[in-house]
């Protein structure tokens, strides 16, 4: 396999919008090259999770390699990096880009460009990659296949005069698209003769091998004979196998600059062998690491408590497997009074935490309640010490801190500017701050805000979406943290305080938030056999109060003819039910109440 | 354990379905009667499967007490009742002594088929009330006026007078839609004014599938909040406590002596025959409902007869006991409670096994027996009225929490 020369080579990848259509025309690549058969062809054969086919989205990427006859007569190796769909995962998407030299730019012919899309072409661009315009879906009703090149012409500047029409369903234009990344895309530079570098950018945990790490040799070469050493994490590894996805993994002696692969050297977890290190021999070094390496942030934090105490050594074995395939993921113990044992887990953002929740739920078998996400707060104390805080409950009190300040992200929101003042007056309601609205087109719109992170994590991708009919897409960056008048909002349920209602909320938000959650929470807390008092507090001033008025009475049905069947139903439904809470201030709380503070939002 | 010493017949027949009905029953339209008018051969070959269903059943013991329920089993004449209590009692024998309801339904007897019925046999009558208000009675769906009911009323108080009836029940339902305070009350007195010596009272429940359901969904009717239905439960013990009325059961009051003794097999943990279309039948710890619908009912009297000789018995094992949560469900709906100790027998536990498991009951009933709702005599608990009964949904919760605890079991 390693006989193809160099100037037969093209490594390329697929940006595209998450439902442009980028999962099923990899799988018709794979299908036209003969590389999987049309009888082994699974729908979408690169998502590999089930989770990622549920949702129709890209969470782990993937590579295929393929054997293209070129109209030259030539057979070329085509080497397809599959990038992962969500603005979550941005930095793997910059690591897969740098181990390609061009891209094919998906976008559908009746939506066009989107904000995820847009973000991603510019990391290609800077990438230097070239771009091949795609219009994909040209046989729906709905495709005007002439405006949306108009469309990527204004916003993005490429030329489109060549850009494919295809349908990936029907197959129209995929020969094409082959020719053209034959034709279009450059081949690797020749670098054989100098030090090995290869580039991760993907791995992945497999529980008989270790870790499998996806990279592509950038100079040099790399044979199973070879120790090499991961330069960021200073691990060295005698390999067991190195090999090329066709897309099922082949083992192979040698790997050249500009190839695609994999090895396996029983590396423990993906830790040790990060997206974006760089491999290289350990007999003979490469100098430098490969630039752009950084550690992936948890931006967005919460606690997993499992519902049954019993269950926390199981939440712990699982949160270790998961580790180990997700670099990502952090997590530390965390103990409150009113939940028991549990843990604080960081996530890259909001679909990060959901995965890894279902997974936890699905996979390992758990019951879990999830408190309300935050993001790490920077307090400034008064003795001088700058505390970084991700759990509002651990918040010190006012009187020993200078000053708080938040993350603060760039959101770009993309939309027909139908929805401009819908999406305005949302951004403005989360304590945005406007930078610049842009008509790309006549009818399209980009808003672009400064905005806090905790009030993005919350609900405010739903809000979007339901405030435009879905036609909004957005893409945010961290740009840094920002003084703000922030305070803890407590929640006493009984005159205890529950400790994960708490919030930190913006002193002139306080008051509305702190009414809406204690009345949120009288509609989601039952009644029980005592009057319950429900408070939001600022420290120790009450802001605003509720109660739950004491069950006081059950309804007597008629057990007819001594029928009690239908009876000992309800009573085991109300004790099931029951199992499901925790007990706070002796008071029964359902799961729903410790996401109060994200349905807070979802009435305004 | 013993046979039953119980019978339970069910008439599935009404003139209509009321609107918060959801039992088994067969309405026939409102001029239905026993005989020969519409609807009487529809009443006649159901009563030829009733007989079939008795006839399966191992003979067993002389019945104590037998209650005909429905439906309104008044549709049936005097003669068809005759007919019915003369196959139990060939087949069993009855007791000297023995209790024998009827439920009747105003506007569906008159003066001579009552008589006719306390020929038969009958000593003890259930009569559907439900108001005296005809405003409600209407909303009700009911078929019969408050004037159908009052004349109901003073037939039976006649004969109850002479001595014919040993007892009678007045059924009330309540909690309403709009119903206030003072409506209640002056239903209540007006109840005790009748001088029935038994009522039942039941709250309203809103059932799937019901005129009632589908009015509540539409938002058209306004159910008494929480507090108001708990003041209305609070008077009617006080009223009817001052009168002389005892709660000897969740839903019953009764003056001294007039206890359905029925009723109280249901809660205690006997066993009861069961016969007819959806009737359910307690033998030996097997609660079994018989089919819901007239066909289903049907075939599974045929496959019964033809697969076996010994009847519904063949499947049971007379080994089995009652599981104690039932136990305890039925048994915390009577004034006097249960009796830890008497169960535990039951169950086989020794006196160790009762003590730590009754201190385990008592921790997870800690907040009712602290505010007084459940008290403790010895190894007996009760639920106080009205506070304790009234929540009895909460503390039977508890207590099935208690009960899992203590099995590792979980309910699914």
């Amino acid at each position: 396999m390693t006989d193809v020369p160099v100037s037969r080579l093209r490594n390329f990848c697929i940006i595209a919008h998450i439902d442009h259509g980028k999962s099923t025309l990899a799988d018709r690549l794979l299908q036209e090259t003969g590389t999987v058969s049309s009888r082994d062809m699974q729908e979408q054969f690169l998502d590999n999770m089930d989770l990622e086919r549920e949702r129709g989205i890209t969470i782990k990427l993937q590579a295929a390699r393929m054997n293209y006859s070129a109209s030259d007569g030539e057979t070329y190796v085509l080497n397809l990096i599959d990038t992962p769909g969500h603005v979550d995962f941005s930095y793997e998407v910059s690591r897969s880009l740098q181990a390609c030299e061009g891209a094919l730019l998906v976008v559908d012919a009746s939506q066009g460009v989107e904000a995820q899309t847009l973000a991603n072409v510019y990391l290609a661009l800077e990438n230097d990659l070239e771009i091949i315009p795609v219009l994909n879906k040209v046989d729906l009703p709905g495709s005007d296949p002439e405006r949306i090149k108009k469309e990527i012409e204004s916003i993005i500047g490429l030329d489109t005069s060549n850009a494919i029409e295809c349908s990936a369903k029907t197959g129209v234009g995929i020969a094409d698209i082959l020719q053209a990344v034959v034709d279009k895309i450059p081949p690797p530079q020749d670098r054989v003769s100098e030090p090995t570098q290869a580039l991760i950018f993907d791995s992945y945990y497999d529980p008989y091998r270790g870790v499998i790490v996806y990279f592509r040799v950038l100079t040099g070469s790399i044979s199973t004979r070879d120790k090499v050493l991961l330069m960021a994490s200073k691990k060295s590894y005698e390999l067991d196998e190195i090999g090329i996805m066709a897309p099922d993994q082949v083992k192979v002696d040698e790997l050249h600059a500009g190839e695609v692969g994999y090895l396996a050297a029983s590396i423990k977890a993906v830790s040790d062998a990060r997206v974006g290190d760089t491999i290289t021999l350990l007999n003979h070094p490469a100098e430098e690491p490969l630039p752009g390496y950084t550690e992936a942030k948890p931006m967005v934090f919460c606690g997993l408590f499992p519902i049954d105490a019993d269950q926390y050594p199981d939440l712990r074995e699982a949160l270790d497997k998961l580790q180990l395939s997700d670099a990502a993921l952090k997590y530390e113990p965390e103990t409150s009074s009113a939940m028991g044992f549990g843990f604080r887990c960081g996530f890259l953002g909001l679909l990060h935490m959901e995965i890894v929740q279902e997974r936890l739920e699905r996979e390992y078998d758990l019951e879990l309640i999830v408190t309300a996400p935050s993001v790490i707060y920077q307090v400034n104390m008064i003795d001088g010490e700058m505390l970084l805080i991700d759990n509002p409950a651990t918040l010190p009190d006012p009187q020993k801190r200078e000053s708080i300040e938040e993350p603060y992200v760039r959101i770009e929101i993309y939309a027909p500017n139908d929805y401009n003042g819908t999406l305005m007056g949302l951004c403005q309601d989360r304590r945005g701050d406007f930078v610049d609205m842009k008509f790309i087109t006549t009818d399209r719109v980009t808003l672009i805000y400064e905005i806090p992170l905790a009030e993005v994590v919350t609900d405010f991708f739903d809000q979007m979406k339901s405030r435009t009919k879905g036609y909004a897409s957005m893409e945010y960056h961290l740009i840094g943290y920002r003084k703000n008048d922030l305070v803890r909002l407590d929640v006493l349920i009984n005159a205890e305080r529950a400790d994960p209602l708490t919030t930190i909320v913006h002193r002139d938000k306080a008051y509305s938030v702190g009414r809406g959650l204690v009345e949120k929470l009288k509609e989601l807390i039952p009644k029980q056999q005592f009057k319950i008092p429900l408070q939001a507090s600022i420290g120790s001033r009450v802001i605003a109060s509720e109660s739950i008025s004491a069950l006081r009475k059950d309804v007597l049905a008629k057990c007819y003819g001594g029928d009690i069947s239908r009876k000992k139903k309800l009573l085991k439904k109300q004790a099931k039910g029951k199992k499901r809470m925790k007990s706070m201030g002796k008071v029964d709380v359902p799961q729903e109440a410790f996401m109060a503070v994200l349905k807070l939002n979802q009435k305004t | 354990m013993n046979y039953p010493q119980s019978a339970y017949l069910h008439i599935p027949f009404c003139y209509r379905r009321c609107f918060y009905c959801d039992f088994p029953v067969v309405p026939l339209g409102d001029s239905a009667r026993g005989e020969h008018g519409p609807g009487s051969n529809s009443i006649k070959s159901y009563l030829d499967l009733l007989y079939r269903d008795i006839s399966l059943t191992s003979k067993g013991i002389p019945l104590a007490t037998i209650y005909i329920g429905g439906g309104t089993p008044s549709l049936l004449s005097a003669s068809q009742v005759a007919s019915l209590l003369d196959h139990l009692r060939s087949h069993f024998g009855f007791q000297y002594g023995a209790e024998i309801t009827l439920e009747i339904d105003p506007a569906s007897f008159d003066k001579r088929s009552l008589e006719g019925f306390l020929d038969a046999g009958i000593n003890r009558l259930s009569l559907g009330a439900q108001s005296f208000d005809d405003n409600v009675l209407r909303e009700l769906g009911r078929s019969h006026s408050s004037n159908d009911l009052l004349e109901a009323c003073d037939w039976i108080q006649e004969n109850f007078k002479r001595g014919r009836l040993a007892s009678w029940s007045l059924d009330l339902i309540r909690n309403l839609p709009g119903q206030n305070l003072i409506a209640w009350k002056r239903q209540l007195l007006k109840a005790i004014s009748i001088a029935p010596p038994h009522l039942s009272i039941y709250d309203l429940t809103i059932e799937k599938g019901t005129v009632f359901a589908w009015r509540v969904n539409r938002g058209e009717l306004s159910l008494p909040n929480d507090d108001l239905s708990f003041d209305i439960s609070k008077i009617t013990s006080q009223i009817l406590n001052r009168a002389g009325f005892s709660r000897y059961e969740i839903s019953n009051y009764a003056l001294p002596g007039h206890a359905s003794r029925h009723n109280r097999v249901y809660w205690s943990g006997a066993s009861w025959w069961g016969f007819g279309q959806g009737a359910t039948a307690c033998l030996w710890g097997n609660r079994f409902s018989r089919p819901r619908t007239r066909k289903l009912y049907k075939e599974w009297l045929e496959t019964e007869e033809t697969t076996s000789k010994l009847g519904s018995l063949k499947s049971i094992k007379k080994s089995q006991s009652i599981p104690i949560e039932d136990l305890l469900i039925v048994g915390l709906r009577r004034r006097e409670g249960v009796n830890m100790q008497e169960l535990s027998k039951g169950l086989g536990w020794t006196n160790n096994q009762l003590e730590t498991n009754t201190k385990e009951l008592k921790m997870a009933w800690a907040y009712p027996l602290k505010k007084g709702w459940i008290k403790q005599k010895g190894w007996r608990f009760y639920l106080t009225d009205p506070e304790g009964m009234e929540i009895s949904n909460q503390i039977l919760v508890q207590m099935l929490e208690w009960w899992e605890s203590l099995n590792g079991c979980s309910y699914d």
